[in-house]
């Protein structure tokens, strides 16, 4: 059984706005509700007020159009994204990270934009959507705001994000679609837990771009590095980017390792020599 | 207090519930349909799974104010006049059932995938169900059952 709490359903954005304006540090929202409820039922959160995004209109919205890149709405979820063809044709790297994130069910309630949101360290679209470039789309009464995802988390569980704000977009722009990328995630059983390592890295454009969660406060994406860097070279620069530590689901020491590993099996799988 | 609407295994109701009830609760508590099962409560078991709006959620995270105007199949929804579907009857057959408490939604889980995908390979059986503990039973009478179903074209 949950806590007491005031549920507000708004049905359009200016009043979702108006309502998180009026209970700012009070509120929390409400996407698929399968982080929030967790640490609701576990009394880590107690909002007084739960503000559901669903039945504003056009949180469901995820279209290309070229220039812009592909958006998707806050209500989207990750078996909608898996499901989408624009996104299966242009970002399937998207589609390998979604299909990684928990389990089917959950998968139906769970957004992507939540699990950016949420900003767990193993939040499983984040490097894959660090690597695409994407772009955070902020909204709040005063106005609106695009940021670049790199520059949005700020530690675990910790964002940019002001309590009078909400993601209202991500935003892939088209830079890096098509991008011959993979998705490497190790974890203790299938469809049932968070990364202990994951890494996304991809080529295009002689550049590879790498991304790496679960081995730091935040997600890390690296700087882009030329195809003719050598491979030791490679994983040495990656090793320098992360700040992994023993938990409960690994060792610093084995967060290292697998690192290295994933990097040197999606190198090879993307063509690289050493 | 707030009023919902909703329709379960094609029935409709209009209720009065605290917003801070989850559809499991209404499920079993108001509607007194308690074949959705309470295992973990967190998302992790899948005993909780019901189809909503024709997709397979765990009912335990889930308000059911969010349900206001939907269409839920909870596994009472599954036989018709109290007889059992053929997925059902795949699983008695199989022996997919020990203990049971995994069942209704193992069933759930297995009648969203039938319903999107009629003739799954056994890949995606396993995926499907990848949301679903069953401490009993080992899985493999579970995938057997659903297999079978499939070929029977329930
Ligand atoms: C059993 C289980 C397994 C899981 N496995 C994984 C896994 O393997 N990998 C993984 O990455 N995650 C996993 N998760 C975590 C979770 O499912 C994901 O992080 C999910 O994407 C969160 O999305 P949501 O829509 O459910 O978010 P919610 O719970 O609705 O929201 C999450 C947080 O973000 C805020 N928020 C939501 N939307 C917005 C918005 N538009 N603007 C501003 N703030 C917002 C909410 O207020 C809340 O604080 C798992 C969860 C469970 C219960
Ligand atoms: S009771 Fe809902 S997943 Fe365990
Ligand atoms: S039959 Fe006992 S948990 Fe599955």
């Amino acid at each position: 059984m949950l806590r007491k709490f005031n549920y507000l359903s708004p049905t359009t954005e200016e009043e979702l706005l108006k309502f998180l304006a009026k209970h700012m540090g009070k509120a929390k929202l409400l996407a698929g509700g399968t982080n929030l409820f967790v640490d609701m039922r576990s009394d880590l959160l107690k909002p007084e007020y739960v503000i559901d995004i669903k039945k504003v209109p056009g949180v469901k919205e995820i279209k290309f159009l070229s220039r812009v890149g592909l958006s998707i709405g806050p209500g989207v979820t990750c078996n909608e994204l898996i499901e989408c063809k624009a996104v299966e044709e242009k970002y399937p790297l998207l589609i390998a990270a979604a299909k990684e994130l928990a389990s089917y069910q959950i998968r139906n309630r769970a957004t992507v934009a939540g699990n950016i949101c949420y900003a767990s360290p193993a939040a499983d679209m984040a490097p894959a959507l660090l690597i695409l470039g994407a772009k955070v789309k902020i909204a709040s009464i005063a106005g609106e705001d695009i940021i670049p995802l790199k520059d949005f988390f700020k530690g675990v569980k910790k964002t940019l994000l002001q309590p009078e704000e909400f993601v209202k977009a991500l935003i892939i722009p088209e830079d890096y679609s098509f991008m011959k990328a993979l998705y490497k995630k190790s974890k203790r059983v299938k469809g049932h837990d968070l990364s202990i390592v994951s890494v996304a890295m991809g080529r295009i454009k002689g550049f590879y771009r790498i991304a790496i969660g679960s081995c730091g406060p935040t997600p890390v994406l690296l700087e882009e590095i030329p195809v003719t860097v050598e491979l030791k070279e490679i994983i040495s620069k990656a090793l320098k980017a992360i700040s992994p530590i023993d938990d409960l689901r690994g060792s610093a020491d084995y967060r290292r390792n697998m690192v290295e590993v994933y990097i040197k099996r999606i190198h090879q799988e993307l063509g690289g020599k050493n | 207090m707030k009023k919902i609407k909703v329709k379960v295994n094609g029935k409709e109701y209009v209720k009065d519930i605290p917003e801070y009830k989850t559809l499991l609760d209404f499920l079993r508590e108001d509607l007194f349909l308690t074949g959705t099962k309470r295992g973990c409560g967190a998302g992790e078991c899948g005993a909780c799974t019901v189809i909503l709006n024709g997709r397979a959620v765990n009912s335990c995270l889930v308000l059911a104010v969010e349900c206001d105007g939907a269409e839920i199949k909870t596994i009472e929804g599954e036989g018709e006049n109290g007889k059992l579907s053929p997925l059902q009857e795949a699983f008695q057959h199989h022996h997919a059932v020990q203990c049971g408490f995994c069942t209704p939604g193992m069933v759930m889980s297995a009648r969203s995938l039938l319903d999107r995908v009629p003739h799954p390979t056994e890949e995606e059986i396993k995926e499907a169900i990848e949301g679903n503990f069953c401490r009993c039973t080992g899985y493999k009478q579970i995938v057997e059952a659903i297999i079978d179903a499939s070929r029977g074209g329930s």
